[in-house]
């Protein structure tokens, strides 16, 4: 299986730290540590129009026919378009797809980009597709951290909206040697959406949703995330049969600065060895790999025979993944 | 003087929740080099399954050195509490020794010194402590620090050594843990297997 290339789609609306009101000389500022401005969507901007515009960056390089060349649509969008459904099929109708399978995945957030390339890898196994279109949007940033009660919490101000597609088929022409995924069900339900009035989402309130992470948890996800990354690249490593050593780029999901060092360091890379977007779009959940992919790729980081470790665990340790990849 | 106002004190009062678990998360990292755990001191920390008054009386005893230390043998009495060993890492290098123990604390500390008994440089602080309070369950918890001292990186007296030596006992600073760790083994696995055939956790007789 190849991971042939990935674009990027960005909101056009661009906030920086002021928007969120909060002092950055003053206590809390701490959570603006690495952020200079992120995306959020507007109003009316949607998940499906944002993947729609990058597969169509992408179509263009590649010079890709939807109709004839996407067998399967893998979806993943933080905070849906609409209840109930996934935008799979809204991609697959603009688009003028004509695919086998659509799959919206619910699950895997900030890895799902990943976990993706996990569940085609299989597919395509069976042969029942031999080709594929990842788009990972996240869109929670404008929809929920942009609101005016959430937009003081320190929370607020690390969610940044993006999208990234990738375009996989099943040959060995740009290779994905190894794919590792994992979910820890014990991890489940330490990461919530919740609202000051204690409804539930879909039940009528006054007060804006926004994300619980209990505090008393945030040491132990902090020590989780920081061991799940490095031991998924690790293995996934060992599946390629390639010591950590030989990795040449390392791209992961961008949740904070620290997660990012501490995964580098685990792994003993230089920084210059990381590509990342933290500074400039924030926290993008499961769009960060391939937008980080492309950057990687225009920014000539990311070259033909270089060996690149994709990983990332997504909401507070649910689940873990990791690939390595030798685009050409 | 206000303790707030000095400088890098942290405490509730100058330093506000929110910039506590921001400082938390920096210095939170997934690895940490060796030079900076293991640098300016070495400290380790082992559970033994033998009673604390045990571990502590075995440890207090200089005879059991020659047991538990990977090195040190051949022990003869040298004046009052000082004894010397031969420390067969370093061939035929004289170690002189001092143990200064406390039985209410249960600490143990080896004053020792390469090649000469004046000045005894290299400290081993050791501590028991009764499982049972820390972690809710019978034996003991044995801790182990020593600090670098400069005498580790330069010897004081390269004339004491004897003739031909190439080693400073300094040169393994770098594998002071490997070395202490395979030695804490070895006292847990001595304390433990006695302990558990009922026998006394100091022989009479040490070979």
């Amino acid at each position: 299986m190849s991971l042939i290339d990935t674009a990027s789609a960005m909101p056009e609306r661009v906030v920086d730290n002021a928007f969120f009101g909060l002092d950055p000389t003053k206590s809390g500022s701490a959570m603006f540590k690495g952020t200079r401005e992120r995306r959020h969507l507007a109003k009316g901007e949607t998940a499906a129009s944002l993947i729609e515009r990058g597969a169509r960056t992408l179509g263009d390089r590649l010079n890709l026919n939807f109709e004839t060349d996407v067998d399967l649509i893998l979806t993943n969008v933080s905070l849906p378009d609409s209840c109930f459904m996934g935008c799979g099929a809204s991609v697959s109708r603009v688009l003028g797809a004509k695919p086998k399978f659509i799959l919206d995945l619910h699950n895997s957030g900030c890895v799902s980009f990943v976990y993706m390339l996990a569940v085609a890898q299989e597919l395509m196994a069976s042969g029942a597709v031999k080709s594929a279109l990842l788009c990972c949007a996240q869109t929670a940033a404008g929809r929920v951290f942009a609101h005016e009660e959430n937009r003081v919490r320190p929370q607020s101000a690390v969610p940044g909206d993006g999208c990234g597609v990738g375009y996989i088929v099943a040959n060995d022409s740009s290779p994905i040697r190894a794919v590792v995924q994992r979910s820890f069900g014990e991890y489940a339900d330490d990461m919530i959406g919740v609202t000051d009035d204690n409804a539930e989402y879909w039940e009528p309130h006054r007060q804006a949703l926004h994300i619980d992470f209990t505090e008393s948890k945030i040491a132990t996800v902090v020590s989780r995330g920081n061991k799940l990354v490095p031991e998924m690249v690790r293995e996934a490593c060992k599946l390629a049969d390639l010591p950590i050593s030989k990795i040449d780029v390392l791209v992961t999901n961008q949740p904070n600065v620290n997660f990012l060092r501490n995964w580098r360091e685990a792994l003993l890379l230089p920084a210059e060895k990381q590509v990342q977007t933290f500074e400039e779009h924030g926290n993008m959940f499961g769009a960060a790999i391939p937008v980080c992919i492309e950057r990687g790729r225009q920014t000539g980081r990311i070259n033909a025979g270089h060996t690149v470790a994709l990983g990332g665990f997504s909401h507070a340790g649910d689940y873990a993944a990791a690939a390595i990849w030798q685009p050409s | 003087m206000d303790i707030n106002q000095i400088t890098n004190v942290r405490r509730f009062e100058n330093f506000p929740k929110d910039d506590m678990n921001a400082l938390a998360l920096d210095m939170t990292h997934a690895v940490y080099p060796h030079d900076e755990i293991y640098g300016p001191t070495c400290s380790l920390e082992e559970y033994v399954d033998c009673p604390p008054d045990e571990v502590f009386k075995y440890l207090a005893d200089v005879r059991t050195l020659a047991e538990w230390t990977y090195s040190l043998r051949d022990i003869e009495h040298v004046k009052d509490d000082l004894y010397v060993f031969t420390d067969k890492i370093g061939g035929k290098t004289k170690c002189f020794t001092k143990v200064e123990s406390n039985a209410q604390a249960r600490t143990v500390d080896f004053h020792c010194s390469w090649d000469q008994g004046d000045h005894l440089w290299m400290i081993y602080l050791m501590r028991v402590i009764p499982a049972q309070l820390v972690l809710n369950k019978p034996g003991s918890v044995v801790l182990w620090t020593n600090c670098h001292h400069p005498f580790y990186d330069k010897n004081p007296h390269p004339e004491l050594a004897p003739d031909g030596r190439k080693v400073w006992v300094g040169d393994m600073w770098p594998f002071f843990y490997a070395g202490h760790d395979v030695e804490m083994k070895n006292l847990k696995h001595i304390c433990e297997a006695r302990h558990a055939q009922g026998l006394p956790i100091v022989p009479e007789v040490i070979a």
